[in-house]
């Protein structure tokens, strides 16, 4: 009878062997949810807990593995039958007779995880919801289209979601999640040597990290915040073209997107030119908007297009000094109250009212992205003369402070007087 | 004035003195005497208490017509009322100021009683009546606190809460009797509400009442070894003295009420962490520094538990000082003396403690 650290030995070099091999045929159909020994007790994770190295590593990760968890085992992947590996010689787990697999080649993977996750039938039986065109969308990305041209490097599901102890999106260990989508594209993208052959730069993440964005993400814990996948697509990966820059920016800057697209329509001029917002926000390092970028002074982006003396320039100065006022006049206006606050006014109302000045502040600052002076100024007005009210609001709660005091004076007078006369009443009375 | 009016008001004066008889009343204040001593300054102060509490009762009459007692009109209701009724803000100032210095004045008049031993037979019930009058003061204080509905009140109220639900036995009664429910609600709110406008009032008054009529029988008490010089009438002579001392009462709180307006804060939001720093009211920071102050456990038995029955142990102590202090002479004048000066301490040291070391709440 063959011992079991020879048998572990053999079972070890079987599976090194058929991962070599790398071609052994996958199955058309998805594995089935079977009746039979959890996944954690078949004989493929009986044998290989005895291993070590790479050949333990997929036993250890499995508890964490969404696969494993949902009830699906080693051979679901890797074929093989886990049953006749019970009966003493593992080799027969590991039988090509029996359905065994080995170990995708990167090429078979996306076909692989497909057999599952582009099956609506199968996938409804674990979440009715679950999206199930990942391998279509992937087909259509700049790594799906050089996997299918036998490219062997392009990005397949295993180098994002990881393999064996693969957790769901939602898991904020799983590289996908969107904390970790950055550092997950990074390992690719910022490898020189791994770009080289595309032409690719390099620079991405370290642009991203600089970004609003990823402080938004990484200091603001915002997970809602964009990464890479949310302008360049996950499984569909692709860079947008320089037409779509809008669109893109427009999925979650709505309005900015929309008043850009009216600039286009109202004037007619073609905007594909300046690469729509990257013009003046860039691409990855997206800066958050100062004041100093709209206008015609130092660290203005719209002097990198407009000269002194045509419209935009124009444009630009007015916009700048109706934005510079409104924000000058709210910041007035609320130092004031705070001012008769700490005096120990009331004026919580006011605050709630100045409110209107910071709405139209921000919508002042977006319709600067409809170039459009006549509208960008009345918001701008409104603002200001909500900011102007503000002032008053606090100047009154100043004079009513004052009239307060001087109240008081005159209550503490009549009062005074009050207590004399009861003082000396006391001593007539007590004189007699 | 003309004959005929005057003969109208004597009419009249005539018609309500034969139905009420203020002659006998003004009779009865004529003949009450009041002991001159060198401590008869502090019988002004159960004066000033009562003058207090009508302060409390006009102003909070008058808030009454204005505030909603919901937990989504409150806020909002006090707001508008310091905003835009005129005099609103001086109506909820001098109520609030009032209330924290009527809650002083009691605690001066009680210590004094205690040090003047006036609490001696046969004053007992007048000094336990009185004990039960601050008793109330402060729970109108406690219920009155989270009326607002802000941030600070209703963070406050949940420890104060949680502290009545840590008694034993009768805590999670006296939880769900407080809060109208396991958690600080609208319903807490109302229940409030209920307490401070209703339920304490008519109470107070009752207490109150006996408390006067306790007074009124038994007249003030001279210290012992204390000569009397001679006495004044309660009418006109110490009313007017207490008058003025009324005047400047009133003038203090308007004084306050203009520099110092009482804070409304923010709208409390249940939902949101607690601020740091929540402090109770200063008439019960001693009581929540000790708490603090006290460990986890002592002897086995969890610590809060330990500071609650040692507060209350105190308190029917001190309720029950009349009885306990039968001794003669000067040697137990002299250790009654001690305790109090011993407990003075202990409030004081503790309450600074709250308001003065960093961190400490």
């Amino acid at each position: 009878m063959t011992s079991f650290p020879r048998k572990a030995a053999v079972l070890a070099l079987t599976c090194w062997a058929a991962a070599a091999a790398g071609t052994a045929g996958l199955a058309a159909e998805p594995p089935s949810l079977r009746k039979g020994p959890l996944p954690m007790e078949t004989s493929c994770v009986v044998c290989h807990r005895e291993l070590d190295g790479a050949a333990l590593e997929p036993v250890t990760r499995a508890a964490d593995d969404v696969h494993f968890q949902k009830g699906l085992a080693c051979h679901d992947c890797h074929g093989g039958d886990p049953e006749a590996g019970m009966d003493g010689d593992p080799s027969a787990a590991h039988d090509e007779a029996r359905g065994w697999k080995g170990k995708p080649s990167r090429l078979q993977v996306p076909e692989l995880c497909g057999r599952c996750h582009a099956d609506p039938a199968f996938m409804k039986r674990f979440d009715p919801q679950e999206r199930t065109d990942q391998l279509a969308e992937y087909r259509t990305s700049g790594h799906g289209r050089r996997n299918a041209a036998g490219d062997a490097q392009a990005a397949v599901c295993v180098d994002c979601h990881g393999v064996h102890g693969v957790r769901p999106v939602t898991d904020p260990r799983s590289g996908v999640h969107p904390s970790r989508v950055a550092q997950t594209c990074a390992r690719c993208h910022s490898d020189a040597s791994l770009m080289a052959p595309y032409g690719l730069p390099t620079r991405q993440h370290e642009q991203y990290q600089a970004s609003v964005h990823a402080r938004a993400l990484y200091e603001g814990g915002d997970t809602s915040a964009p990464t890479c996948n949310d302008c360049h697509g996950s499984h569909g990966a692709v860079p947008p073209g320089v037409s779509s820059v809008a669109n893109v920016c427009g999925s979650c800057h709505t309005r900015e997107a929309t008043l850009f697209r009216e600039i286009e329509a109202r004037k007619g001029m073609d905007l594909e030119a300046c690469i729509q917002c990257l013009i003046c926000h860039s691409n990855h390092e997206v800066k958050p908007p100062t004041p100093e970028m709209l206008g015609v002074g130092e660290g203005s982006t719209c002097t990198g297009c407009h000269a002194e003396g045509d419209a935009g320039w124009a444009g630009a100065a007015t916009m700048a000094e109706g934005l510079g006022r409104l924000r000058r006049r709210l910041a007035e206006a609320s130092e004031q109250l705070d001012a008769a606050e700490h005096a120990g006014m009331e004026v919580g109302p006011d605050r709630f009212a100045l409110q209107t000045a910071s709405d139209q502040l921000v919508e002042a600052r977006v319709l600067v992205h409809s170039f459009d002076i006549e509208r960008f100024s009345k918001a701008a007005a409104e603002g200001i003369a909500a900011a102007d009210e503000g002032v008053a609001a606090a100047g009154r709660a100043f004079r009513e402070l004052r009239s307060r005091r001087n109240g008081l004076a005159l209550s503490l007078v009549v009062i005074a007087a009050v207590m004399v006369s009861l003082i000396l009443t006391i001593r007539r009375i007590e004189r007699r | 004035m003309s004959t005929a009016l005057q003969d109208k008001t004597r009419g009249a004066m005539g018609w309500l003195e034969e139905r009420v008889g203020f002659s006998q009343i003004l009779e009865m204040g004529r003949h009450k005497m009041v002991p001159v001593h060198r401590h008869t300054v502090w019988y002004y102060l159960g004066g000033m208490s009562l003058f207090l509490f009508g302060v409390q009762l006009a102003t909070g009459i008058l808030l009454l017509l204005y505030y909603r007692p919901s937990s989504e009109e409150a806020f909002e209701s006090v707001q508008f009322l310091v905003t835009k009724v005129p005099f609103g803000w001086l109506i909820r100032s001098i109520h609030s100021w009032s209330a924290n210095l009527l809650v002083f004045v009691l605690f001066l008049h009680m210590f004094s009683v205690f040090f003047l031993r006036a609490y001696r037979r046969p004053r007992e019930l007048t000094w336990v009546s009185g004990v039960v009058l601050l008793l109330l003061a402060l729970a109108f204080g406690f219920s009155g606190y989270l009326l607002p509905w802000n941030t600070l009140a209703f963070f406050a109220t949940q420890v104060g809460t949680e502290v009545a639900g840590a008694v034993p036995v009768a805590g999670g009664f006296l939880l769900r009797l407080l809060r109208g429910g396991e958690q600080v609600t609208g319903g807490t709110l109302t229940r409030f509400y209920g307490f401070h406008v209703a339920v304490l009032p008519a109470i107070t008054t009752a207490v109150l009442g006996l408390h006067l009529y306790l007074v009124q029988r038994h007249g003030m008490s001279v210290p012992e070894r204390v000569q009397a010089r001679a006495a004044m009438p309660f009418l006109p002579s110490f009313l007017l003295r207490d008058l003025v001392g009324w005047c400047a009462a009133l003038g203090c709180l308007a004084f306050l009420a203009a520099f110092f307006p009482w804070e409304l804060g923010e709208k409390a939001d249940p939902f949101a962490p607690a601020p740091a720093g929540i402090k109770p009211e200063w008439y019960f920071a001693w009581m929540f520094q000790l708490l603090k102050l006290l460990p986890a456990h002592v002897l086995g038995v969890e610590g809060e538990l330990v500071g609650i029955l040692g507060i209350s142990a105190g308190g029917v102590l001190w309720l029950m000082v009349p009885f306990l202090d039968r001794g003669e002479g000067r040697r137990s004048a002299l250790l009654w003396a001690l305790m109090g000066w011993a407990a003075v301490a202990a409030i004081a040291s503790l309450t600074a403690m709250v308001y003065l070391i960093p961190g400490s709440s």
